[in-house]
């Protein structure tokens, strides 16, 4: 085992594939046929996955949450206080659902939504983002301290995001993902913007050649 | 006149703000005092906000898209034993989904258990529409589908792909606000993006 100074939630030491597959096949035995038929139709894949170099494991982000390589998620749940829902949702339709500047600002954050559920009782809020856990919240109280308390207000117990107790909040809501993905997982934001902007060149000095 | 009716449309644009900013106020006035006064020092902030035009659109049946990107995220009851039988396949697998980069059209997703390993929370982003999507799944990874879905209630299997749609539209609840940071990359664009910034690395390399 690595050295390693986060916990790592979800990963085991490595295994064999054979004893993976009849891992696999047991905690199956009693899945609808669905599942049993469709867990046959891959062993084969996942007999050839798993003897492969692995992809980068899931880690934790830090106090709470999965990351994957450069791109961590976060996924909470709250209670709303009375008047919290439809205050909410008010302000987010007077914003048509755009949340564009207070997003940017951030500078690490990959995307967020917010959802509404159980008849307005609970929230959603569930963000994908660079990094460490610590490190994301210090920037959004750093950079939308103001944007998040207009959300966050609605919420039931919320301390302001100035309050000692912010983060204790949060992590005390929050549920790590046992399993994530990202498609891209070694491009920060920063990298994206870098990316973007070195194919915008690369096509201008392609049009420039072409003439 | 072209001034004329510039002016015309700002100062008609500034009225629809000023409204906004006005119901917001109401809204806010019974709020905590935290977003009371958050409301305050944050308006300067949101004015730009509320004058935008609407960004966030429809990604088909059900959930909402910004540019290029689209949301999901349904809540699934699982069957008996499911949450103990999928958390173990997921921790088997470490976690990992390599099965997912083979549907192309995928940003993230994530398995969140919730309500006492009573249902499964699965969010994603992805590219497009609702339908093109999970047909891209089931077009492409049905047994994996299959294996993680098969945990939870009614689930009707990713080979009738029509009743699959049905299945998770009716369990899907859409964002009521959605934000990409770069909305009008799609996974594929990026993909070309990251060739194109290597290409550009090794090129520079030669040059130096």
């Amino acid at each position: 085992m690595n050295a390693n100074l986060n916990p790592v939630p979800v990963s085991k030491p490595p295994q064999g594939a054979n004893e993976k597959v009849e891992q696999l096949r047991k905690l199956f035995a009693d899945a609808p046929q669905l599942g049993r038929t469709a867990l046959e139709n891959v062993l084969h894949e996942l007999r050839s996955d798993s003897s492969e170099t692995p992809p980068p494991p899931v880690e934790s982000a830090g106090r709470i949450g999965s990351r994957l390589d450069k791109v961590s998620e976060l996924t909470i749940i709250v209670p709303l206080a009375p008047g919290g829902a439809k205050r909410l949702r008010a302000f987010l339709r007077l914003l048509n659902g755009n949340l564009k500047r207070g997003g940017d600002l951030v500078g690490t954050l990959h995307n967020m939504r917010f959802v509404f559920f159980d008849n307005d009782t609970r929230l959603l809020f569930a963000t994908a983002y660079d990094g460490e856990w610590d490190a994301y919240i210090d920037d959004f109280v750093a950079k939308i301290p103001d944007y998040l308390d207009i959300i966050d207000s609605a919420w039931d117990g919320w301390p302001g995001i100035r309050d000692p107790g912010a983060k204790d909040y949060l992590a005390k809501h929050q549920i790590t993902a046992e399993g994530w993905y990202v498609a891209h997982p070694d491009l920060t934001v920063a990298e994206t913007a870098r990316l973007k902007r070195i194919g915008k060149a690369v096509d201008e000095l392609l049009d420039k050649i072409g003439n | 006149m072209v001034t004329q009716s510039a002016t015309a449309t700002t100062s008609a644009q500034d009225a629809r703000v000023e409204q906004k900013i006005q119901k917001l106020r109401e809204l806010y006035a019974d709020a905590p005092e935290i977003g009371r006064a958050a409301l305050e020092k944050g308006l300067p902030m949101l004015t730009e906000e509320l004058a935008a035009a609407p960004r966030s659109q429809t990604a088909g049946r059900i959930g909402l898209r910004q540019g290029k990107v689209s949301e999901l995220i349904v809540f699934l009851p699982f069957v008996k034993g499911g949450a103990k039988r999928l958390r173990s396949f997921l921790q088997l697998l470490e976690g990992n989904f390599r099965a997912a980069d083979a549907v192309g059209t995928v940003h993230d997703m994530r398995f969140v258990f919730v309500d006492n390993d009573t249902k499964l929370l699965f969010a994603t982003a992805y590219d497009g529409d609702f339908d093109a999507y999970i047909e891209d799944f089931a077009a492409k990874i049905p047994n994996a589908m299959d294996l993680w879905l098969s945990n939870c209630e009614g689930y009707p299997g990713m080979r009738n792909p029509s009743a699959a749609k049905d299945w998770i539209a009716n369990h899907q609840i859409a964002a009521e606000a959605w934000y990409v940071n770069s909305p009008n990359l799609t996974a594929a664009e990026t993909r070309r993006l990251e060739h194109v910034g290597k290409a550009f690395e090794e090129f520079l390399d030669k040059v130096g």
